[in-house]
């Protein structure tokens, strides 16, 4: 499935430098934020924050425990966003990234209603809008370069690399410290596999993970469509067979009332 | 740091007290990860559970301000185990390499939290002369470590009344939570583990801060944890170059490389040595230790004097005018010219002007009203700096009518960090050297080119002046042409040999006839004739026979390219490694060197010395040990617990005596807070999207976004109790003044139980203030003007305070 990343939830210090160094590479204006009470900021991503850092202050077995997990496109293996695009605007990469072509896009929105994780983000305020979100950094992979918040993360959180040596790698980790990760890799195989892969010291529930099967979400549409021709086929026999009982019927019928207005004599 | 960044992915254990690493110093994160990755535990010390908590093992709340009687707990259980358990201890290391075994003065008293007769808010010369050893010159010693007067048996008595029980009720831990600190980080002081203590502002910005750390000391050379790798006193500096700030003296009390500041009593070389106890006669040789010499290093001071004065005032300075020593400004002892001092003298009307360089009082030092009122009293200031600052504002701060304040204001632009090329020391010493990316903006200059501007219109101005006054300027050495470079005075600190002309190899190569010239002698060694500039070196490669992470060709630290001192200490008599898998240094008896990091003085290992040349370890003491007990401080040669300024307990818990009786206390708007108008207990911090006054970041959209509000952080029952809302605006007071700032409430403070009571926390940022893009108000404005004993540092980290919904 080409690279990946993997963070470690362990590692990370909700430092939020990879929040800036992705606005700064991607050159994104600073939106407008105020403290509600927490250090998340920015509330959400939208067209000019494609990450952010998510903080989950909860109990874990009796423990109280401050977590932080980083939000951005997954990069899905089998992308719903490029499944239901009907201009093929958005595609998977062999080396990784899912990526966005707005020479393509006419705006439809219907990737935005399609991700299971709710990020292809739309330029509301522009009259000429586009979706926006990670980009996985293709054009610095494309440079030999990794992306700009692994670049930029001081503790290792993120690392970057092959999607399967990365996978062999979080197996090892949560081997070697065992109770010190949840025994899950989130994205090795939630909708059919993400490139972008997690480890956990608690469940992923409580840092707000959705629960997701492992089939692909595309496999819906695809089940969608593939029905369509059966359907459609089945649908039309239906009718074609009623259409035939029907007029055989009626045939019948007027045979039988045309015989008897003929001889008066039943036949 | 007496050890480096890299080298806290060596230790067993990491111990972060009054220290924030993971919001505040993140790239020391990246170390202690690697530590925790090889199975190190991490414990983290702080009222608040923050991000640095949020990856620790255990996490154990303290009320601010309650360090010595935490560590002090840590202390008494060491001593009592040490009798018991031997084995789990470097005996040899504490006997052989502290000041354990000495004998103190028997006229030693210790009363109710009173180190002796205090008088006007000092201990009286007679109370000091009581704290050093029966013998000044030759004190004798008890391997045995059973005399009564022996400073292990005086240790042992003074903290005997640190018992987890006392300890627990001062400080608020869980004592559950307590005993497993004390289980996990002495579990370091086996042979062979290392355990480091990393620290910042929360352990030194105290009326006692000088004595937290002092505790520190103890515990770690209790444990055998200095000198080697993965251990040491690690203080985390609060800004990328406040190390060599204050390497090059940019204090009131020093010279460059750590001399003292000349007193007016000093009349000349000599006498100031002696004053200063910087001089050979102060060596002090123990009787009876395995090691029988003490190399008393700050003996050589007169060669580092006497050639920083010839770096500064070059043909000038001979022998018989003692060098230019008298052109040195001269300080009244009976005067504090520290930060609060100036601010104090500033509110009295006694100081026309000020410079004020890359630097923010009217947000950054305590009192933040008192701090601006003052500055309306100078008759002109002038700041440089790369934004206007809440200082170059304060004639048009809200709530003040401009034309009623008087003072000129000048402002010069200055380039920032990326603007210009220099070094920038960082807590482990290293010497960084960085480039300049690109040109500052408009009429912005280097500081250098700025001082450099200054010094030749001032010399032009003087040059005619034939009073003595005019002297030290027009007699000061300063050769750099039209353009000054950062690489000129780098060559300059170094220093020359005027003989050859060619720069001088090492400190050890200074003299004091004058031929040799030193801006700074810790930083002589930096630039050499073979090398050039080592600061900018950039060397990848490990070359430590055990790889430690001493990466000694990248750049340079001092000193001496030494990157984790007293490493003597680190191996036994013999010169062997206490730990032979990450070794500091080791003798290598065939070749009779020493491998490894560069020792901390040549000379061969204690019991392959000749006798009369057996170096004990600590160089830098007269005694040449390690000092536990530590008689040269103000307030007494061992930590005690007090209670900050203004406490939320009406009594010490642990004695008659509330306050640090030489605590500084400043007069000017500096109104005392009680418990009764100001319940809670106030500490302000810093968070990892701002950079002190904020006047950086909060003019950065990208970092304003992450934190666009001023804030402060509580415990949700007194939340409640306030009818307070997560998000909601409040008002904090204190004596000082009043703050509004959005409120979050959560569980990571929680009220504390001390001495019966629940003490609640209240976190305030300082980043804030009415400069800049983002506005808001300034925490200090609620900070008392009292400071540290030895140092003045202001105690921002515990006040009183209130709290209203707004």
């Amino acid at each position: 499935m080409g690279k990946g990343v993997l963070y470690d939830a362990t590692k990370c210090i909700g430092c939020r430098a990879c929040q800036v160094a992705c606005k700064q590479w991607n050159e994104l204006p600073a939106v407008a934020t105020a403290n509600t009470g927490t250090c998340e900021n920015p509330p959400r991503m939208d067209a000019y924050t494609f990450t952010r850092i998510h903080f989950s202050e909860i109990e874990d077995n009796g423990k109280f425990q401050w977590v932080f997990n980083k939000l951005q496109c997954m990069h899905c293996a089998h992308p719903a966003c490029v499944e239901a695009c009907i201009v093929g605007a958005l595609e998977k990469r062999p080396d990784g990234p899912v990526t966005y072509d707005d020479r393509k896009c006419i705006g439809c929105r219907y990737c935005q209603v399609a991700c299971p994780f709710g990020i292809p983000n739309f330029e509301w305020d522009k009259p000429m809008p586009w979706i926006r979100k990670c980009t996985f950094c293709a054009d610095r992979q494309g440079a030999g370069l990794k992306p700009a918040c692994v670049t930029t993360c001081p503790t290792g959180a993120l690392k970057f690399g092959e999607r399967d040596d990365l996978l062999a790698e979080a197996r090892e980790r949560i081997k070697a410290a065992p109770g010190r990760y949840v025994d899950h890799i989130y994205g090795e195989k939630e909708v059919g596999g993400t490139s972008w892969l997690y480890l956990s010291p608690v469940p992923f529930e409580k840092l707000g993970f959705a629960s997701h099967s492992s089939e692909p979400v595309t496999v819906n549409a695809a089940r969608a469509m593939g029905a369509v021709p059966p359907v459609l086929l089945g649908v039309a026999a239906a009718m074609t067979g009623i259409y035939w009982l029907t007029k055989r019927r009626r045939k019948l019928s007027r045979i039988k009332k045309s015989d008897k207005e003929n001889t008066g004599v039943p036949r | 740091m007496t050890n480096h960044y890299i080298d806290l992915r060596n230790a067993d254990c990491v111990m972060i007290i009054g220290s924030n690493a993971a919001e505040n110093h993140p790239v020391s994160f990246k170390w202690i990860t690697k530590a925790m990755e090889r199975g190190a535990k991490l414990i983290h010390i702080d009222p608040r559970f923050s991000r640095t908590s949020a990856k620790a093992d255990i996490y154990a709340p303290i009320r601010s301000g309650t360090d010595i009687a935490f560590i002090g707990g840590m202390i008494e259980y060491v001593l009592d185990d040490m009798e018991k358990n031997p084995d789990n201890y470097n005996m040899e290391y504490v006997m052989q390499y502290t000041n354990a075994a000495l004998i103190i003065n028997p006229d030693f008293i210790f009363n109710d939290g009173l180190f002796g007769e205090v008088s006007g808010g000092k201990y009286t010369d007679a109370a000091k002369n009581a704290w050093k050893y029966a013998n000044t010159k030759t004190p004798a010693t008890d391997l045995t470590l059973q005399d009564p007067n022996c400073v292990f048996q005086l240790l042992k008595k003074h903290f005997s009344r640190y018992d987890v029980d006392t300890v627990c009720n001062i400080t608020g831990t869980p004592k559950d939570v307590y005993l497993e600190v004390i289980k996990t980080y002495t579990a370091t002081g086996k042979k062979g583990k290392a355990g480091t203590i990393c620290y910042a502002m929360g352990a030194t910005q105290h009326t006692y801060g000088t004595q937290n750390i002092r505790a520190y000391g103890i515990l770690q050379l209790l444990l055998g944890n200095m000198g080697v790798a993965g251990g040491g006193i690690n203080a985390l500096r609060g800004t990328s170059n406040v190390q060599g700030s204050t390497d090059m003296c940019l204090l009131a009390h020093i010279l460059p490389g750590y001399l003292n500041v000349p007193v007016e009593s000093d009349t000349d070389i000599e006498a100031y040595l002696k004053r200063s106890d910087k001089h050979p006669d102060s060596t002090i040789t123990p009787q009876g230790l395995a090691g029988d010499t003490s190399s008393n290093w700050w003996g050589n001071a007169r060669k580092y004097i006497i050639s920083l004065l010839k770096a500064w005032y070059g043909e000038a300075a001979t022998k018989d005018n003692d060098f230019c020593f008298n052109y040195l400004p001269k300080v009244d002892p009976k005067i504090n010219y520290t930060h609060i001092g100036m601010i104090e003298a500033m509110g009295e009307g006694k100081i026309k002007g000020l410079w004020n360089w890359g630097q923010n009082p009217a947000s950054g030092g305590p009192n933040s009203n008192g701090a601006r009122q003052a500055l309306g009293n100078l008759d002109w200031l002038v700041v440089a700096d790369i934004w206007m600052n809440e200082t170059a504002e304060f004639w048009k701060r809200p709530g003040v009518n401009p034309s009623d304040i008087k003072t000129e204001v000048l402002i010069l632009p200055a380039a920032c960090s990326y603007e210009k090329e220099g070094s920038i020391s960082n807590s482990g010493r290293w010497a960084q050297w960085r480039y300049k990316a690109v040109e500052p903006p408009g009429e912005a200059l280097p500081d250098l080119e700025i001082m450099h501007l200054v010094m030749l219109k001032l010399k032009e101005l003087y040059q005619a002046d034939s009073t003595p006054k005019a002297r030290p300027i027009i007699d000061l050495n300063w050769n750099y042409g039209e353009h000054i470079t950062a690489d000129a005075v780098a060559r300059e600190i170094n220093g020359y040999d005027l003989t050859s002309g060619k720069l001088v190899a090492s400190f050890t190569a200074l003299k004091d006839d004058g031929t040799t010239t030193s801006g700074n002698w810790l930083y002589c060694n930096q630039y050499s004739e073979e090398e050039g500039n080592k600061c900018a070196r950039r060397g990848t490669v490990d070359s430590h026979p055990k790889q430690i992470g001493l990466y000694s060709g990248w750049s340079w630290c001092w000193p001496l390219n030494r990157r984790i001192i007293y490493n003597r200490a680190s191996v036994d008599l013999d010169g062997v490694a206490w730990d032979s898998e990450q070794p500091v240094i080791y003798y290598n008896a065939a070749a009779k060197k020493w491998e490894g990091d560069i020792p901390d003085g040549g000379w061969p290992p204690i019991n392959q010395a000749e006798i009369g040349a057996k170096y004990l370890p600590f160089i830098m003491k007269p005694e040449g040990v390690a000092r536990l007990w530590g008689y040269g401080l103000v307030e007494g040669p061992l930590p005690e617990v007090y209670e900050p300024w203004e406490s939320p307990l009406d009594k010490n818990l642990m004695s008659g005596t509330n306050n640090d009786p030489c605590a500084f206390i400043g007069k000017y708007m500096n109104e005392r807070g009680t418990s009764n108008q100001y319940p809670y207990v106030g500490t302000t911090y810093r968070c990892t999207e701002h950079w002190q006054t904020g006047i950086m970041t909060r003019n950065l959209p990208w970092l304003v976004e992450l934190m666009p509000n001023m804030y402060v952080e509580m415990d949700e029952e007194l939340a409640a109790e306030k009818n307070i809302k997560n998000g909601g605006n409040v008002v904090v007071s204190s004596a000082r003044g009043e703050i509004s700032a959005v409120a979050v409430v959560t569980r990571r403070f929680q009220p504390l139980r001390v001495g019966g009571k629940a003490i609640h926390h209240i976190g305030v940022i300082w980043h804030f203030g009415y400069s800049g893009m983002a506005k808001g108000d300034s925490g200090n404005i609620l900070t008392p003007t009292v400071g540290d004993a030895n140092t003045t540092i202001p105690e921002y980290k515990t006040f009183l305070c209130n709290v209203r919904r707004a």
